[in-house]
């Protein structure tokens, strides 16, 4: 049998990507365990020991590190080459793998010595790698685009975080830096959002939800534009950081990275409209809330910025901020997306050498969709009953969305693993 | 969906045959979606020659949708061996899916 003119994405190997997924399924429910158990502290200040534990759970276990695992898997997609190094992406997973742990244990327990040390060499050295290996596969392929220089300037930013982040925990100990690390967090929190997630997100969203939903929609003019907008945010506000300017100039970057993200809505609108097929899965349901879910976390950041300049920071108003960023657009997102691209990534791996020959399940099929409803619901429910307690400061209702929250991340767990060690059946 | 055949009584046994190559995303079979472009058969040197496309050019599922069509051909057709080619050019488009393919996607 030959295959001519192949021209089309050389798939990842499983074994790259499936360990990301696994270790952030795990994260998940590490991070909810924290948030349950640290409920209490979403009372107080936001720079406390717990707090920071519970947010690079969520940040570098659970988020980063299934974008990792998953833009392995897409490079090839969105670039129409083939991954530069394999080796690199083992290598990037082991060292941040190890680093997180040390880093959130770090956290927990308020050592700024050797675990948080150690923990920020490696995670640094993992995203390093990771960047090397993104710039390579990029540069090799033959069709360099505008999701491709979405995830490689993501990849940047990611870098320019953790390289910040590896700073402010070496200042706990040894003054490095002029100021001390509390006055640094909103850098190195607003970089990594908006520079990391943000423009990885959109520029890997903007490829996958047309695809998903098999949509005629297709306007790279449209996703520049996001491009220029949130990047030029971002350098703004690290203008204004360095060079200390009035409150109120905030707003500026701010706007800039909210127009972004009305374009991306329309984007999705537009994608929504044009689809082919009808019916859209629960999947792509969730995936597209977490778009709307943006939303709030930017109402939220326009109400701190005014009433910091009314009044002075409100510590609820910047907890709820945070936290619907990581439990809320982030979480709603990976929880659609996993459900949209793992089983497919284990049917290529059980059933590629059997395509054709017989009848074999279909990809939605490889995980309870009765569990992906419990996991749906007592999210939904945990997130909105949690970012309530906060901004009420109550700490029973906080609790009771981490218990649901907690729920929500054992199911998905349990979907997962349900996915991973499916064995091949062919009728 | 006009298939190019230079033997249509083979052509229309490959075809009922590829009914059963899916698109795992969609659930919709090959045939219907349009991505078939040409089925040849050459009787002296026992070849088939497929030429299809994929619904997008860096669908991560393209290779196993493609292995798919080769293995359905290969026992459909013992013996035979089979040519696949995968063009992009013309690229498919919604208009190349069938009228079953749209009721089907329109449920």
């Amino acid at each position: 049998m030959m295959l001519a003119g192949s021209d089309i994405a050389k798939t990842t190997t499983h074994k790259v990507v499936l360990p990301f997924y696994i270790y952030a399924a795990l994260a998940f429910v590490v991070s909810a365990v924290l948030l349950l158990a640290s409920s209490h502290a979403f009372s107080g200040h936001y720079f406390q020991p717990k707090i920071l534990a519970v947010t690079h759970a969520m940040a570098l276990g659970w988020g980063t590190m299934i974008i990792l695992g998953a833009s392995h898997q897409l490079l090839p997609v969105l670039t129409g080459g083939k991954l530069y190094s394999p080796s690199l992406a083992y290598l990037s997973f082991i060292f941040s793998g190890t680093g997180i742990p040390l880093l959130v244990w770090a956290f927990y327990i308020f050592d700024m010595h050797w675990p948080a040390q150690y923990g920020a060499v490696l995670v640094n050295t993992g995203v390093l790698l990771y960047l090397i290996n993104v710039g390579a596969s990029i540069d090799q392929s033959r069709h360099g685009n505008v999701h491709a220089t979405f995830i490689f300037t993501a990849g940047v930013w990611l870098f320019i975080t953790t390289a910040v982040g590896g700073f402010l925990v070496f200042n706990f100990t040894a003054h490095i830096l002029p100021e001390n690390s509390l006055h640094y967090l909103s850098l190195h929190a607003h970089i990594g959002i908006a520079g990391w997630f943000l423009l990885l997100v959109i520029g890997v969203g903007s490829r996958l939800i047309p695809m998903f939903l098999i949509s005629k929609f297709n306007h790279p003019g449209m996703l520049w534009w996001m491009y220029f907008l949130i990047n030029g945010g971002l350098v703004i506000f690290l203008i204004l950081f360095l060079l200390p300017f009035p409150s109120f100039t905030y707003l500026f970057p701010a706007a800039l990275v909210a127009a972004a993200l009305v374009l991306f809505g329309a984007y999705c609108r537009h994608a929504y409209r044009q689809r082919i097929r009808k019916q859209v899965d629960g999947q792509m349901k969730i995936s597209l809330l977490s778009v709307l879910m943006m939303i709030v976390p930017m109402v939220f950041l326009f109400t701190i910025i005014a009433v910091l300049l009314l009044s002075g920071a409100s510590t609820s108003l910047v907890l709820a901020y945070g936290f619907t960023i990581f439990f809320g657009w982030l979480t709603a997102l990976i929880l659609g997306m996993t459900f949209k691209t793992l089983p497919f990534i284990v049917w290529n791996k059980t059933y590629h050498a059997k395509a054709g020959l017989g009848k074999t399940p279909h990809p939605k099929d490889l995980f309870s969709s009765r569990m992906f409803n419990g996991m749906a619901f007592s999210y939904l429910a945990g997130f909105v009953c949690f970012a309530v307690g906060i901004l009420a400061g109550n700490t029973l209702i906080t609790q009771a969305g981490a218990v649901l929250l907690l729920c929500s991340a054992v199911l998905y767990s349990g979907n997962v693993f349900k996915i991973f060690f499916h064995k091949a059946t062919v009728k | 969906m006009n298939v190019a055949t230079n033997n249509d009584l083979r052509c229309t046994i490959a075809l009922a045959s590829l009914h059963d190559v899916l698109d795992p995303e969609i659930g919709l079979n090959v045939v219907d979606l349009g991505l078939i472009y040409q089925l040849n058969f050459e009787e002296d040197s026992r070849k088939i020659f497929a030429l299809m496309t994929l619904t997008t050019q860096f669908c991560p599922m393209g290779q196993s949708i493609a292995d798919g069509v080769k293995n359905n051909l290969s026992a459909c057709f013992p013996g035979y061996d089979v040519e696949l080619e995968l063009v992009f050019d013309p690229p498919w488009n919604h208009e190349m899916i069938s009228e079953e393919g749209q009721n089907f996607l329109n449920r």
